[in-house]
């Protein structure tokens, strides 16, 4: 059927104008030739569907159905669903430093999030303590992950989230949380972009979160262990950490110093009419913890710089300086009330050297802090 | 049956119990014959329609989707039955029943197996003819019965359809009568035993006897009126390898589709114009009787149209076995049984592989079709058939010294008529076609590039 194709187009008159006829020189249809050219496509489909799949867009035939459950299709990188936080596979510490960017621009309002906060000072972190987000309103619009600064948030491919509960998808953090390992895997070429940034600025977080703030929960425990065993094992090892010690060792005095100060102005404020007995209250509070945070402040200066020799001051240290603490509540507290000494003067009992440095300081710290507490309630019934 | 009946519990019943025993058992078995193909037809059609849609069609419920069909009945009866309020409730009822009962009926005459008729009738093409047009009846009891006006449409042009239809139906037929000489399907496989296009002629020249392997007695048309002959058989002698057999069946396949209401011919129920034509108003297990009457009169008529012009259950191998007498006749006649379900399925798979490429008609190219181009094939068909016999089979005597063709043998007069028949079928069908195809073009030149002058 092979026909002289005339692409000159010639002009034809008709009763509606002047038109342009291409002869595109189609070979005349036999009768039912087009029926059987129709049938034989079917059928060549038909066939080919029997032995295999359309795997190429420039194949025309093949089964295209593509079983879902248990096939899948391969989600491209760009694919967006939920939100979802990293956190770092090594130090299991998040990259959210609760900056709120998300949380402002995200369009139906679904995403919550509170910053975390030192406990000993109350400032706040770089780190979120607690992170929501209503999956169930979620447009999945990916704003959140666009501003993200820190690239804590991304989009997740997951999208079988179906459940029967009622409110069962509004995610916590931990349920948010997933490894950098998890991201990189799903979008390879996306992280690679952004890794560098990214870690740069974690590190630099990390070094502005106290203890164990800023960890994944899943990772806490483990990250706990971690930091044990490294320091166990550090710690036969020798080094030149002794002038270490004498800072720590400075710190808690400091620290004991300043507790006592604190309770001296307690004592003073409670011995005033009975509505200023809370501030008292609240000082001695204050006081405790910040004793307890000095004597934490000596066990971390001992784990980061464990020398045989160090040992011993610090710990002497901390507990001198829970003692000044639980001596300065009590003369707080006498100061208040002279007949409510007693239970105060149980307080600074020391702990036997054997135990670790961690448990007595923090022993030492816990008993100063009810003495404190002791102290203070001893005001307010003596006022009455 | 019935002989087998009595042979077993003779004396214990009276001889009329014995027959009304047998032929409920017979009815029975053929119902049960029919469902089972409707059931596997309902999955092979969805199945066979995805894989030429590039889909792979329902293979969830049981291995490769096999029990589809009974979740599909499981849902269909627990499905609320509604009707109407202002429908006539007798009519909206009897409609179904009366559109599955003709159906039913006409299965009761075609030989399902070499010697596994359930009714030897001698006007078995009238009746099979007969019956099917009361079905009609049925599509218009439901239009009109449901009050509704796309019921009321659909029925009409069902109706339409099928009246128009069966007329080139009964004249292809009429093909088939013409060459067998008679109305029984009976006879009609045993006809069409032999080899292709030569049929039975091929007469076996030792005196002695040939190889009852290969050759079979035959007592018919087209070697041997009257006295018995041994030719040689292959059982492919069918009908549709002849001029005139092949222009019949097409012409009588392409009207059973329309008469069955499949693709392109489904302008009754066309979903996308008329919701769901006559069936409209109609759900749960009245639908699916609806559902069951056409998919068994599609079988029927697959089987009608195997058994007139494809053989019927005639195949390689079932004289042979037949003739070699005692407990092969069993295998031969189940051979024979195979062979005209495999025909059936082959006719099934052409109708869902029209369904899967063509679209639907209009009405008025539903009616030319009918009347422009399949009656006038068929009445040529006539004239073809008749001369076959005629060149066959007749005497000079009978020609009345017209033409005498006495002195040839069975196998030179087969092929006469063939070359005869075959010339006059061809120049028929381009004689046809073209003057069907002829207006269009005028028109269009007409129309289109009037040069102005």
């Amino acid at each position: 059927m092979t026909t002289e194709i005339q692409t000159e187009p010639t002009e034809v008159q008709t009763t509606r104008g002047g038109v342009y006829v291409i002869d595109r020189s189609r070979p005349r249809l036999r009768a039912g030739q087009g029926l059987l050219t129709g049938l034989d496509v079917v059928f060549r489909h038909f066939r080919d569907a029997l032995t295999r799949k359309l795997e190429k867009p420039s194949q025309q035939t093949g089964v295209f159905t593509v079983q879902y459950p248990e096939e899948r299709l391969k989600l491209p990188e760009a694919f967006r669903n939920f939100p979802i936080l990293l956190y770092d596979d090594e130090t299991g510490h998040e990259l959210c430093t609760s900056c709120f960017q998300c949380q402002r621009i995200c369009p139906p309002q679904v995403i919550h999030m509170t910053q975390a906060r030192d406990p000993s000072t109350g400032k706040p972190v770089p780190a979120v303590a607690e992170f929501l987000i209503e999956y169930d309103a979620c447009m999945s619009c990916g704003l959140c992950a666009e501003v993200c600064p820190f690239d804590a948030i991304k989009m997740d491919h997951e999208f079988e989230y179906s459940t029967d509960v009622h409110g069962g998808l509004t995610i916590n953090k931990e349920a948010l949380n997933r490894p950098i390992s998890y991201y990189e895997k799903i979008a390879p070429s996306f992280w690679a972009e952004v890794k560098d940034s990214a870690m740069k600025k974690l590190q630099g977080n990390m070094k502005r979160r106290p203890d164990l703030i800023g960890v994944a929960p899943q990772m806490v425990e483990k990250i706990r262990a971690k930091r044990a065993e490294s320091a166990a094992a550090q710690a036969p090892a020798p080094a030149s950490a002794t002038p270490d010690a004498a800072p720590a060792d400075k710190a808690a005095r400091l620290a004991a110093a300043r507790a006592r100060a604190a309770e001296k102005t307690a004592a003073e404020a409670s011995a005033e009419p009975v509505s200023e007995s809370t501030p008292a209250d609240k000082a001695a509070r204050l006081a405790a913890i910040r004793a307890a945070n000095a004597a934490k402040k000596t066990d971390e200066g001992a784990t980061e710089a464990p020398a045989p020799t160090g040992g011993a001051p610090t710990d002497k240290a901390a507990r001198l300086a829970a003692i000044r603490a639980a001596n300065a509540a009590k003369k707080s507290a006498e100061g208040a009330d002279a007949a409510s000494a007693p239970p105060a003067a149980e307080a600074p009992a020391p702990t036997t050297g054997d135990a670790p440095t961690d448990k007595a300081a923090r022993l030492a710290a816990i008993r100063a802090a009810n003495a404190a507490k002791k102290a203070a309630a001893q005001n307010d019934g003596s006022e009455e | 049956m019935t002989d087998i009946l009595r042979s077993w519990i003779g004396g214990a019943l009276p001889d009329w119990v014995i027959v009304l025993i047998a032929y409920l058992l017979v009815t029975t078995i053929v119902l049960f014959y029919a469902v089972g193909n409707f059931i596997m037809m309902v999955w092979a059609e969805r199945r066979v329609v995805a894989r030429m849609q590039d889909r792979l069609g329902p293979n969830r419920v049981g291995p490769a989707g096999l029990l589809q069909p009974i979740a599909d009945a499981v849902k269909m009866f627990t499905k609320e039955d509604i009707v109407p309020r202002s429908a006539d409730q007798w009519v909206h009822l009897l409609a179904p029943i009366v559109s599955l009962a003709p159906v039913a009926m006409m299965l009761a005459v075609i030989p399902w197996g070499r010697g596994w008729e359930p009714i030897d009738l001698n006007v078995a093409l009238l009746y099979i003819v007969a019956v099917s047009a009361v079905s009609g009846v049925g599509l218009m009891m439901a239009g009109w019965g449901s009050n509704n006006k796309f019921a009321l449409l659909g029925a009409m042009r069902a109706v339409a359809q099928l009246v128009s239809y069966e007329i080139p139906a009964v004249t292809a037929l009429l093909t088939v009568v013409i060459l067998a000489g008679g109305m029984s399907l009976l006879e009609l496989p045993y006809m069409q035993a032999g080899v292709p296009l030569m049929g039975a002629t091929i007469l076996c020249g030792d005196a002695a006897g040939c190889s009852p392997s290969l050759y079979t007695t035959v007592t018919s048309f087209p070697g041997s009126p009257g006295e018995p002959v041994q030719a040689l058989d292959l059982g492919l002698g069918w009908w549709v390898f002849t001029p005139v057999g092949l222009l019949g069946f097409i012409v009588f396949f392409i009207a059973a589709l329309a008469e069955g209401e499949r693709t392109p011919f489904d302008i009754p129920e066309a979903d996308s114009e008329i919701v769901a034509g006559y069936m409209t108003e109609y759900s749960g297990m009245k639908f699916a009787t609806f559902y069951i009457a056409q998919y068994i009169l599609n079988f029927a008529l697959s089987a009608l149209a195997a058994t007139a012009f494809l053989g019927g259950w005639q195949g390689p191998g079932v004289a042979a076995l037949a003739n070699m007498g005692g407990p092969w006749v069993h295998v031969a006649a189940a051979l024979s049984a195979f062979y005209l379900l495999a025909k059936i399925w082959v006719l099934f798979f052409v109708m869902i592989w029209l369904r899967g490429a063509f679209p639907r008609l209009r009405v008025d190219q539903l009616m030319d079709f009918a009347w422009k181009l399949l009656l006038p094939l068929a009445l040529v068909n006539i004239v073809s058939a008749s001369l076959m016999v005629g060149l066959t089979q007749w005497t000079s005597a009978q020609w009345g010294g017209l033409l005498s063709l006495d002195g040839f043998a069975p196998w030179q007069r087969q092929l006469i008529a063939i070359l005869v028949t075959a010339i006059i079928n061809i120049a028929a069908a381009y004689w046809i076609l073209s003057i069907n195809q002829r207006p269009t073009q005028e028109e269009w030149i007409e129309e289109e590039l009037v040069v102005a002058s």
